[in-house]
């Protein structure tokens, strides 16, 4: 087998995909809560925290851990927060990822009433730290489950804001409400990302927000057929053009989000049909995926390694 | 600073206690022209539904004789006192006092039919603050709940009635009288019957659990709550209202107007009021920005420049002129009421030992009994839990049963023990031995409130087979003292069935006109 040819499945491990994590999901298992928060300290930007959080969200045995981590330690901020997160996650699959119509009463009450609960307990940590990203981010969350109004979900955001202008989560979170499927707007959810890229400085993540604004676009035109919203040369350039002022901007920090970013990319320019445009970003990629975009096309790992062979082959 | 701290020195006078004809007074000189105040401990919390507004009329018929003069005087009646007060020259303040006397002594009841109706008129006029709702869903229809209602009394009270409130509230065992001068006036006479001290009411309650929220209201944010009286809590309205200003108005321009007051409610407990409006389009940030501001003073740091410009706000009251004399009112109105009174120097000793944690302490006060109206949706994700919308309450007779004509699923039951409405979502009851008022309209209408502040409309146009011996039921078993005698209503104001194909879109909002916690 030639060096540079491509290896034959994706991964969508972040653990694997960033070492470093597999340390915090080893701490986990082995019920290790003083690893847990040394890790979250260790790592010094909030946008890394939110992947890293993300992996504890995902782990099922997190809950009596995190819960046994309130109990011992119930001012620990970051126990809290962590333990809300979980609830917002638990009360998500019962909720299922089926638009309102398709969620029962049953569901949609055991699912606020996980959203109360981690609620609860994120208005204290809110209260105790008003800097603490992670919890706020996580009540952009609980806010828009809970259907709490626009105007609440956007001034959880300013707060967050004040002390975390380029919060990448935090934005993906906020620019989820904007969109009609919550209730919003196509005109707010775009005024809301050229913003979140006209305030951020070069080479920050903001720019993937214009590939997600595109792709929920694009998912909501497709609800029958595969719409042919991403084909257009604009939206392509406009892509493109986010792209070369984040990803591919020399400032730009990789940290924990660069798979995601790339993805979002490479998937976005993809399900467009512009594949060229898309190598770049597989190659730098290799076999790196995260389940979105591609889950929402079929099976995450045919569709990520489908579109990277068509992409590499043109490009 | 430019004066002493601690208050010891010739700037604050004493305030000197005497008598005149029986009645507790307090003096204390101050420049200017001479202000006195004449207190009863009697208000609306000591009515009853059906006599609310008595109070108010031996006031307003106490001060008719006065009729128009330069004199600035007034008379108010509150919750739990009733003041007349003036502000002129000795003479003229003497006048006055004598002549409220005089009046209360001899009320001037040929006049009652008119200032019935001109306190209906002004009633009608008055508009309603925010969170006026709250003594209903705390208290019900008795006693601190009174001041959420109208007044029923101005419909039916007779002249021996008013006469007999006058003569055992306005006595001058329950009366104290202050004045700005340091020896009594010549010239006053203010004999009174003699009477006793009337106690504050104890308070009732309508909300098992805390913190509860109902919905409603006009747009903006509404929260009381029940804390301890002390110097702590005081100052701690003033630190809420300062973080509401800032967070709501300030900072996320949700709101205009943002406030927070403290006042004492008997002489154990105070109500803490907070108030936030809302643009319509903020509405449910301006809930999230509240439930946060109490949050964090509950939970998170309260700086201490926060604590110090509050103290210092509190502090100001002192650097008034005639301090003393701006004091004597309120030392009055705790002498009335049998609380104590803290000097100068203890309550700026007070003022001084507050601490964050003690202002963190009533904040938890305050958010463990909170009462909260919002617009829209509810509070239950903040943790507030929903105050009750349906009795708990079941009749124990059985009785007859008159079906909505409008919608199929709502039931009336008129039992001898009590009437009640079932719809598939709840039930309401309000048992005869323990309604509030039962107003009587002489076309049939029967509207029944209970002391637990639940409104049950009985109307025979509405209902099935409610016919005259089926109210009559509700007419005999009512005691009399809550009977309230209407005037024929206004043709249009005797509801109708509205059509089928109507009702279904109508349903919710006619059933809450026909039954709820509102005011009657």
């Amino acid at each position: 087998m030639s060096r540079t040819a491509p290896p034959i499945r994706a991964e969508f491990d972040p653990c694997v995909t960033i070492p470093s994590l597999a340390d915090l999901r080893g701490a986990l298992r082995d019920d290790d809560w003083g690893t847990v928060e040394a890790y979250f300290e260790f790592i010094g930007h909030e946008d890394d925290r939110a992947v890293a959080a993300g992996v504890v969200d995902r782990l099922s045995t997190s809950q009596r851990f995190l819960e046994r981590a309130v109990a011992t330690q119930p001012r620990s901020a970051l126990a809290r927060t962590l333990l809300a997160r979980r609830y917002i996650v638990i009360g998500w699959d019962i909720r299922s990822a089926y638009t309102a119509e398709h969620v029962s009463r049953e569901q949609f009450q055991q699912f606020h009433g996980w959203l109360r609960r981690a609620e609860q307990l994120l208005i204290d940590v809110c209260a105790e730290h008003p800097a603490y990203a992670m919890a706020w981010a996580a009540r952009l969350t609980t806010a828009r489950g809970l259907q709490l109004g626009l105007s609440e979900v956007r001034r959880r955001y300013e707060r967050l804001a004040e002390h975390h202008p380029h919060h990448i989560s935090a934005q993906s979170s906020l620019l989820q409400r904007l969109c009609p499927k919550w209730g919003g707007s196509w005109e707010e959810a775009h005024a809301f990302v050229r913003t979140c890229l006209e305030s951020a400085p070069p080479g920050s993540h903001a720019g993937r927000l214009v590939a997600e604004v595109h792709l929920e676009r694009w998912l909501d035109d497709s609800d029958i057929n595969p719409s042919d919203y991403l084909r257009s040369a604009e939206v392509r350039d406009e892509i493109l053009a986010a792209a070369a002022r984040s990803v591919q901007h020399p400032d730009y920090r990789p940290g924990f989000d660069w798979i995601g970013d790339h993805n979002t990319f490479a998937g976005a320019l993809c399900l467009g049909g512009h594949h060229r445009e898309a190598a770049p970003f597989f190659r730098t990629l290799g076999n790196k995926a995260t389940e979105s975009p591609w889950h929402h096309v079929g099976d995450k790992e045919v569709q990520f390694l489908k579109h990277r062979r068509t992409a590499l082959a043109k490009g | 600073m430019s004066r002493t701290t601690q208050g010891l020195g010739p700037t604050t006078p004493p305030i000197r206690r005497t008598e005149v004809d029986g009645i507790r007074t307090v003096l204390t000189a101050a420049s200017g022209p001479v202000t006195a105040g004449l207190l009863f401990r009697v208000g609306v919390a000591d009515e009853t539904l059906a006599t609310t507004g008595i109070t108010h009329l031996v006031e307003h018929l106490a001060l008719h004789r006065h009729g128009l003069s330069d004199l600035h005087y007034n008379g108010a009646t509150g919750v739990t006192y009733t003041l007349f007060h003036a502000t002129g020259t000795p003479e003229e303040v003497v006048t006055y006092l004598n002549g409220v006397c005089a009046a209360l002594r001899d009320l001037p009841l040929e006049r009652l039919e008119t200032e019935r109706e001109i306190l209906r008129t002004e009633a009608a006029g008055r508009s309603r603050r925010p969170g006026h709702q709250l003594p209903l869903w705390r208290y019900g229809a008795q006693g601190y709940g009174l001041s959420s209602y109208g007044e029923h009394g101005t419909w039916h009270l007779t002249a021996d009635a008013v006469r007999d409130w006058a003569y055992t509230r306005f006595t001058r065992d329950n009366a104290v009288l202050w004045i700005t001068t340091d020896t009594v006036p010549q010239g006053l006479d203010l004999t009174l019957p003699a009477g006793v001290p009337r106690p504050l009411p104890a308070p009732t309650s309508a909300l098992p659990v805390t913190p509860a929220y109902i919905t409603g209201g006009g747009g903006g944010v509404v929260m009381d709550g029940i804390v301890r009286r002390s110097t702590a809590a005081s100052l701690f309205a003033e630190v809420l209202r300062r973080a509401l200003f800032t967070d709501l108005r300030q900072k996320g321009g949700y709101s205009y107007t943002a406030d927070a007051d403290y006042s004492p409610r008997d002489n154990e407990f105070a109500t803490v009021t907070a108030f936030a409006d809302a643009l319509p389009s903020k509405q449910d940030a301006v809930v999230g920005g509240f439930v946060d501001v109490l949050a964090r003073l509950r939970a998170g740091s309260i700086g201490q420049a926060e604590l110090e410009s509050a103290r210092a706000k509190v502090l100001k009251q002192y650097d008034t002129p005639d301090v003393t004399a701006a004091q004597l009112p309120s030392h009055a109105l705790n002498l009335l009421t049998g609380h104590s009174n803290l000097t100068e120097h203890e309550h700026r000793a007070e003022l001084a030992g507050v601490t964050p944690d003690d202002l963190r302490e009533v904040a938890r006060e305050l958010h463990s009994t909170a009462l909260l109206q919002v617009p829209g949706r509810g509070a239950d994700w903040a943790g507030f839990t929903a105050a009750p919308q349906w009795s708990t309450d079941t009749p124990t007779a059985p009785g007859t049963r008159h079906p909505s004509l409008e919608d199929g699923s709502t039931l009336l039951t008129v039992a001898p023990d009590a009437v009640s409405l079932t719809t598939p979502a709840g039930q309401v009851v309000i048992r005869y031995d323990a309604c509030a008022a039962l107003l009587v309209h002489p076309d049939g209408g029967r509207h029944l409130t209970g002391l637990d502040g639940f409104l049950i409309r009985v109307e025979p146009t509405l209902y099935k087979g409610l016919t005259p011996d089926r109210t009559a039921v509700i007419d005999a078993a009512v005691p009399a003292a809550a009977v309230v005698r209407m005037p024929p209503r206004d043709p249009d104001g005797i509801p109708r069935p509205e059509r089928r194909s109507r009702v279904r879109r109508t349903a919710a909002s006619r059933l809450g006109a026909l039954f709820g916690r509102r005011r009657g």
